[in-house]
């Protein structure tokens, strides 16, 4: 019971923090500088994101030469087809490869 | 001839989605490993409705820490839509005020990326192609989270089928990235993110987007 007033407490106050900005800026008009500002909102975020992804608990990174392998070769792609599925194929091809050759 | 936005969202919605089923497939062997009940473990859902967020306080409470901690980190790691959020208001600004309040519910990493970056700037394809891919994604990660309880513990760990997530918010970045300043933006970040790893309940991760975002700001005053 505790557990899921928790888990809805978690939901409501993650509503709350997409809803903010979307429901109270409705009618702020941005200056330009804010808007390129925003831009960057998105590779600096999702940047953060994925190293949070890669560094294991206790702060080291927990990647071998198979993943390191794999994300380079999911940005290329990515960054070329801007398709996220071949992205994927190529990145879990190199890494499944590597591992079993470096093990 | 403009494809229509409701075709075009399903399309760019499966691309996108077939590489997140890994990611719900971890997240039903963190359901299993916490001990929580299945049901409740998948009610986080349709209640929080962000993959790193939940994983992140299944994991937490299983682990036994308190539902207080728990909480706290996961509302951290969902920190970021605040940053999304800021984003797109500009863009709902010509929107119904019932839009506002039902695409916020639905305003995911991935529906975040392929809507930041979507050319077409009338109001109503942004609107039809939000909510195409915002009702896709939700009826995909409630099915496949559900499935994730039952396949996720049988499927080996030596598949490392982990090393998807990563993957995938790679995927999304390496698509929010369409000159140099971003990549060099991108870059601060992951460093300084690496840099701040010992900072309690991953807090390093928002410091780093702020500290990357004032970069690019220094990077547009260069430009200019």
């Amino acid at each position: 019971m505790t557990v899921l007033l928790t888990i809805c407490c978690v939901g409501l106050l993650g509503y709350g923090m997409r809803a903010i900005f979307i429901v109270s800026l409705a009618k702020l008009s941005f200056p330009p500088l804010a808007l390129r500002l925003l831009e960057y909102v998105a590779p600096a975020v999702m940047g953060a994101l994925v190293m949070t992804m890669l560094t294991g608990p206790e702060g080291a990174l927990a990647v071998g030469i198979p993943e390191l392998a794999g994300l380079i070769l999911a940005a290329v792609v990515v960054a070329r087809t801007r398709n996220v599925l071949a992205g994927l194929l190529a990145a879990m091809g190199i890494f499944w490869l590597l591992r079993h050759f470096l093990s | 001839m403009t494809q229509s936005p409701i075709k075009k969202a399903v399309l760019d919605t499966l691309t996108l989605f077939v590489p997140a089923i890994p990611f719900a497939l971890v997240f039903g062997i963190a359901v299993n490993e916490s001990g929580l009940p299945a049901l409740l473990g998948w009610s986080t859902s349709p209640i929080m409705f962000s993959g790193a967020a939940q994983i992140t306080l299944v994991t937490l409470i299983g682990e036994g820490a308190s539902l207080a901690a728990a909480a706290t980190a996961a509302l951290i790691v969902g920190a970021r839509h605040l940053f999304y959020s800021i984003t797109l208001a500009p863009r709902f600004q010509d929107q119904p005020r019932w839009f506002r309040w039902v695409g916020s519910y639905m305003l995911i990493d991935q529906v975040f990326a392929l809507t930041v970056t979507l050319e077409n700037r009338d109001p109503n394809y942004f609107r039809r192609y939000y909510l195409t891919s915002g009702i896709s994604f939700w009826t995909l990660w409630m099915s496949f989270t559900g499935l994730g309880l039952f396949i996720g513990p049988i499927i080996p760990e030596s598949w490392g089928l982990a090393f998807a997530t990563p993957v995938l918010f790679l995927g999304l970045l390496a698509l929010a990235i369409d000159r140099w300043e971003k990549v060099v933006v991108a870059v601060v970040a992951m460093v300084v993110t690496l840099v701040l790893a010992d900072l309690p309940n991953r807090s390093g991760m928002l410091v780093a987007a702020f500290l990357a975002i004032l970069i690019g700001l220094i990077l547009e005053r260069i430009r200019r």
